[in-house]
């Protein structure tokens, strides 16, 4: 049994907005990560895996359980922090993570204050007057305090500084390394970079791909060097070489080329008769990875619109 | 003359917070970054710029006239967004913008469509009211209204926040076109990205002073570079390890036996040394990790980032 199944999931809201038969599963003591434009349907995801909506067909699943039917039944495992927090009317953080673990049957608060000093939280805040950082942590707090399996998170770093942003990752981090299983929206691609095993990207409600990140990203079998020499004859003569050059800058002695990492050898044998200025890797990024996809699939349509 | 200056900059709000001694200028056509995490000073620099709030001790100047004094003068010359918008009451959006274009006294249509165009503010999100629209929504109208009077400087606290990555990018090319028109720009924000790609050049402000101020290329273009390589045998990741030993030219900055790999700093200046070494010991990988904005930054806050930015 996976631990999120999503089939065929389409919530339509009319005028091409919503989600469209979205297929997903993610298994227990998966890390994935969800990105895709504003309006591009990942709180409308989310939501439908915490069981808020009704599918307008397919179904969500979280532990076998068919979310929409189930919500107050799975709410028990799942640590949510939603995109827009919204506190109920309470005076202080103390008291809305009170009143939290009350709704857990949590008695053993020793996790929750770890973390609260983790994040350097004072909790007896008021509410209303809260800085966004601030709701942030409360609501993290709140979502983990139960040692949930499953953690939800819709975007829970945008708007933070470096700093909380740091705390924050590393906690989830952490949470991923005990087994948990996460699925965490965000706009910035280089923390789903450092965390997820998968990122999923999402537009106009569409699931238009997702990357392994240690297939994909991390451990690719190639890689792009940028190599710049000291002088003119060596940078002609290394072009002379057979080397796969996928970009070439007369104008500073430079080429950027591509290898498979076990030609590395070669590449250093090679550079070794010539004066070389620097080295440095272009590195292989999701971002390049997502846009690459984008590229080509429009490449692909338009080809498709030219046959017909 | 500086465009904008900052010099000597003092406001102590107690207990160590607020500004001290903050000195930085700006000059024309520059894009300067600012980096801090929330409480390092940021938006108190920012707010005493736009004259909103009287120094202690020190001066700030736009176009070399104080701004506290002066900050009417600069409506129409200066853009700004603001770290953290509220906007009025019970206006629509286009209310909104032509109440900001009375105040800036510039009616530039052309710029203000052309913005709207630019981050897709159509007439329907416009004629809805400003409380109602979303947090991206009021980011890309606080972004219009400091960008429609086309003013020469700008003064932009946390543009971007919550905006999703087209936006984003959107933001960083239009950045990139002001510049090469001149204007003078000081850019606050937490996405390093957004600061790699636009910035000249780059403070960082912790607990109020500046503890860091560089050319944003030197950074980029640093000699001191950092590889991972990775061994085939133990008795390679040996052998390297021996010649390294020194450290003069290759220095060992971490490795593992287990893994037999090796982190390594080698100055540009000795790269033909390295690369007469490897061409020697067969090597299953070789990679360059950068040095990011991000690492960079963290550096000066890592000592004690539990306590930074809380509360």
């Amino acid at each position: 049994m996976e631990t999120i199944e999503l089939q065929n999931l389409t919530k339509d809201y009319g005028e091409g907005r919503g989600i469209f038969d979205v297929n997903l599963t993610i298994k227990k003591g998966e890390m994935v990560g969800f990105v895709g434009t504003n309006g591009s349907g990942k709180t409308t995801t989310i939501r439908n895996i915490m069981g808020f909506l009704k599918p307008t067909s397919g179904k969500a699943y979280v532990d076998g359980l068919e979310t929409w039917r189930n919500a107050s039944e799975i709410a028990k495992h799942i640590g949510y922090v939603p995109g827009e927090i919204a506190f109920p009317d309470l005076p202080s953080g103390t008291a809305f993570l009170k009143s939290q673990a009350e709704f857990y049957g949590l008695k053993d608060m020793s996790f929750a204050n770890s973390l609260i000093e983790k994040l350097q939280l004072d909790p007896r805040a008021n509410l209303k007057r809260m800085s966004k950082g601030m709701k942030q942590k409360t609501a993290l707090v709140a979502a983990l305090m139960n040692n949930p399996d499953i953690l939800i998170l819709d975007e829970p770093t945008t708007g933070l500084d470096p700093l909380m942003r740091l705390a924050f990752l590393d906690i989830i981090k952490q949470e991923h390394k005990k087994g948990k299983t996460i699925f965490m929206s965000s706009h910035l691609f280089n923390e789903m970079e450092d965390t997820c095993d998968r990122v999923v990207l999402i537009d106009h409600g569409h699931i238009i791909a997702i990357a392994d990140m240690d297939k994909d990203v991390r451990n690719r079998p190639c890689k792009d060097f940028k190599i710049e020499f000291k002088n003119k004859t060596d940078y002609e003569k290394f072009k002379k070489l057979k080397y796969k050059i996928i970009r070439d800058q007369e104008q500073y002695n430079q080429v950027t080329i591509n290898i498979n990492n076990n030609e590395i050898n070669k590449l250093f044998k090679s550079l070794h008769n010539y004066d070389v200025k620097f080295i440095a890797e272009v590195k292989y990024t999701l971002e390049k990875h997502f846009k690459n996809i984008l590229i080509n699939n429009k490449i692909m349509e338009n080809k498709f619109k030219e046959e017909n | 003359m500086s465009v904008i200056e900052v010099k000597d900059l003092t406001k102590d709000y107690g207990s160590g917070r607020g500004v001290f001694d903050v000195s930085f200028a700006i000059n024309q056509g520059e894009v300067f970054g600012f980096l801090g995490p929330n409480g390092a000073g940021k938006s108190t620099t920012i707010r005493h710029l736009m004259g909103f709030s009287k120094p202690q001790k020190g001066e700030t100047y736009i176009l070399g006239m104080p701004t506290f004094k002066n900050y009417y003068k600069f409506l129409s010359k200066v853009g700004y967004i603001p770290g953290e918008i509220a906007l009025p009451q019970g206006l629509t959006g286009w209310q909104f913008i032509r109440m900001m274009q009375n105040m800036q006294k510039v009616h530039n249509e052309e710029q203000l469509s052309k913005m709207l165009k630019l981050f897709e503010l159509d007439d329907v999100v416009l004629k809805g009211e400003t409380k109602r629209m979303s947090l991206g929504v009021k980011r890309k109208l606080a972004i219009v209204v400091a960008f429609m009077s086309d003013p020469d400087i700008l003064i932009l606290d946390e543009p971007t926040s919550g905006l999703d990555p087209v936006m984003q990018e959107v933001f960083i090319q239009l950045i990139k076109n002001e510049k090469e028109r001149g204007k003078t720009i000081l850019l606050s924000s937490h996405i390093f990205s957004e600061v790699d790609a636009t910035c000249d050049r780059i403070a960082i402000i912790k607990d109020g002073k500046i503890v860091s101020e560089f050319i944003a290329n030197d950074l980029k273009h640093a000699s001191t570079k950092f590889y991972k390589i990775d061994f085939l045998s133990k008795v390679d990741y040996q052998e390297f390890n021996k010649i390294c030993k020194d450290g003069k030219i290759i220095k060992v900055l971490d490795k593992s036996e287990s893994e037999l790999w090796v982190y390594i700093a080698v100055d540009d200046k000795h790269i033909n040394l390295l690369i007469e070494l490897l061409s020697y010991f067969p090597v299953k990988e070789f990679s360059n990790i950068k040095e990011t904005l991000e690492d960079y930054f963290m550096k000066f806050y890592k000592e004690d980032k539990d306590f930074g930015g809380a509360l």
